[in-house]
């Protein structure tokens, strides 16, 4: 509370005991009350003024700064309303009334935009859901009717599966509920997969893949894990050069195992890399190539932390290692108890 | 060869056509549903030896129908479904389906798929081997045998043959071996294959089979 203020506000009040003294005093001495007894008068109303005054203000203070600290320890500030109590005063509780207003009309805002973006969330669920029939009825006209340009096609269809994953996992990044189960995996399984996955993109970019040392099993979901490494294998095709390589590798430390994903392309600057994986960030790269949209690493990230998996880039001139840190024992633990 | 029936019960026309084509040229015998009101009085007239099966479906679930069928059939069941969530994966476990694949299913992953599942609930009924121009390519061992010579081969080496037996005749091109060893999970890049065919060709001309392997300029190789 504004000290000055406060006392700007008592001005009017404070100038009407001035005169009524002032009008005590010229009515006291018409009436031929000596000096000592008017000046008694006089100390004794300013006495009595101030300790009420005074005694207000340090209330009203008090007051104050205990609504000031509840709201402070509220980790969602709007919901004051529910929790202040209703105040003596009377303009107290006018302003008391108006919060208790607002506040219902923005939990009912906040409600109707919940409401509205869990339905959006199942609708794009449910759109994934239903384009992943024509998807599937390309790829097997396609793998039906091998040529030349059935092979290009399915390359495009891999990317066009890919860019609906990315949309469908955004989705599930955003919402709070658990939307993955955590159990054992094999990770050679899920590269072998990813690999699958992105197979047409990967040979007719010529890519060299090897994989050493991958049969670990490790706890987490498979196919979110699934998805990130296959966000890795478009990006190393992105930004590639021109004898590309891929290699996974898996190395255990104490109860972590890390998952290295390793190419030769065109890498990381220093600078850009501390924040690849912030929204919408495209760096040096993406200035020079077209199609960066700064959202898969970003995705990668949120999901990595979601469930719990370490996520890490390094690069330098010739290439990028991106490595996923599993943690055995924290789940291990978690699924037994 | 006892040839095994396959049930294809989808009801997007495209994917059960293109599905039952790609089962058919890979050696099966295929049977779909056209109505799903009786889906089940078609599975007890086919007897199919496996059965590929939608969740969504007009009419009843895939859930529903795993169910019905398991009643009275023991036939490995394959889901397949568009957007897979752990419910439904956890569901089809319950209901006594054998394996759960998402679309759009890799045709190599579900050909696989199918494969172990048969081999695993009609036991021994092939002889793992393959035979052409006098040579044997025992599958399991990964040997290959002429005229009473043996020798053995690498992962590698066994794929290629095996791919080139089974088209033998026809002209198989790098990318198609290519694609076929990735399949596989043999990551090999063309210079690989390369030095993989020419290491074949050795081990060939060791047991006498001289030209076995034959090279068609610019198309490929054939046998």
């Amino acid at each position: 509370m504004n000290k000055s203020l406060y006392w700007k506000n008592r001005l009017a009040f404070l100038l009407t005991n001035f005169v009524c003294m002032l009008a005590l005093t010229l009515f006291l001495i018409i009436c031929g009350n000596t000096v000592s007894s008017i000046a008694l008068i006089l100390i004794l109303w300013g006495f009595i003024l101030a300790i009420g005054m005074g005694s207000t203000y340090w209330k009203r203070k008090r007051q104050m700064q205990v609504l000031l600290t509840m709201a402070d320890q509220l980790s969602e500030r709007y919901l004051i309303s529910e929790i202040m109590e209703l105040p003596e005063q009377a303009e107290d509780q006018v302003y008391y009334q108006l919060i208790k207003m607002a506040g219902k009309s923005m939990l009912e805002q906040i409600g109707s935009v919940r409401r509205e973006r869990l339905e959006y969330k199942e609708y794009i669920e449910q759109w994934i859901h239903e384009i992943k029939t024509p998807i599937t009825a390309m790829k097997l006209l396609c793998e039906n009717r091998r040529s030349e340009f059935t092979k290009e096609f399915l390359t495009e269809l891999e990317k066009t599966n890919h860019f609906t994953e990315q949309a469908l996992y955004y989705a599930r990044s955003e919402y709070t509920e658990k939307d993955y189960s955590v159990r054992e995996i094999c990770l050679s399984d899920v590269i072998h997969q990813a690999i699958a996955d992105n197979k047409y993109l990967l040979l007719r970019n010529n890519m060299k893949v090897t994989i050493s040392n991958v049969d670990h099993t490790v706890f987490s979901d498979d196919k979110w894990v699934r998805f990130i490494l296959n966000q890795l294998i478009v990006n190393a095709v992105k930004y590639r050069t021109e004898h590309p390589e891929l290699a996974f590798n898996v190395r255990r430390q104490g109860d972590q195992v890390m998952l290295y994903v390793e190419d030769n392309g065109i890498g990381i600057e220093a600078c850009d890399l501390p924040r690849i994986f912030e929204k919408g960030f495209t760096g040096q790269n993406g200035r020079t190539t077209q199609n960066s949209t700064g959202i898969g690493l970003y995705l990668c990230k949120r999901l990595c932390d979601k469930i719990g998996i370490g996520i890490s880039a390094d690069s330098c001139k010739t290439g990028t290692t991106l490595c996923l840190t599993f943690r055995i024992n924290h789940f291990v633990h978690e699924v037994q108890d | 060869m006892n040839r095994y029936k396959i049930m294809v019960i989808e009801d997007d026309p495209v994917i059960q056509g293109e599905l039952r084509a790609l089962l058919e040229g890979n050696g099966y015998v295929t049977a779909g549903a056209e109505d799903f009101s009786s889906v089940i009085e078609t599975v007890k007239k086919e007897k199919p030896h496996l059965i590929l099966l939608d969740i969504k479906l007009p009419g009843e679930s895939g859930f529903t129908l795993c169910s019905k069928i398991r009643i009275f059939s023991d036939a490995p069941i394959i889901f397949v479904t568009g957007c897979s969530t752990d419910m439904d994966e956890l569901n089809s476990i319950m209901l006594g389906g054998d394996a759960f694949i998402t679309k759009p299913y890799n045709s190599a992953i579900l050909l696989a798929k199918t494969a172990s599942l048969l081999k695993r609930a009609y036991p021994a009924q092939q002889a793992g081997q393959m035979a052409y121009g006098g040579a044997v390519l025992h599958l399991e061992a990964s040997v290959l045998e002429y005229e009473g010579r043996r020798t053995d081969l690498t992962r590698n080496e066994q794929k290629i043959l095996y791919y080139l037996f089974k088209n033998a005749g026809n002209i198989c091109s790098r990318p198609d071996i290519t694609e076929f060893l990735w399949d596989n999970q043999l990551y090999v890049d063309d210079n690989a294959l390369s030095v993989n065919i020419n290491r074949i060709r050795e081990k060939l001309a060791a047991i006498g089979l001289k030209n076995f392997i034959k090279t068609k300029h610019r198309q490929g190789y054939t046998l």
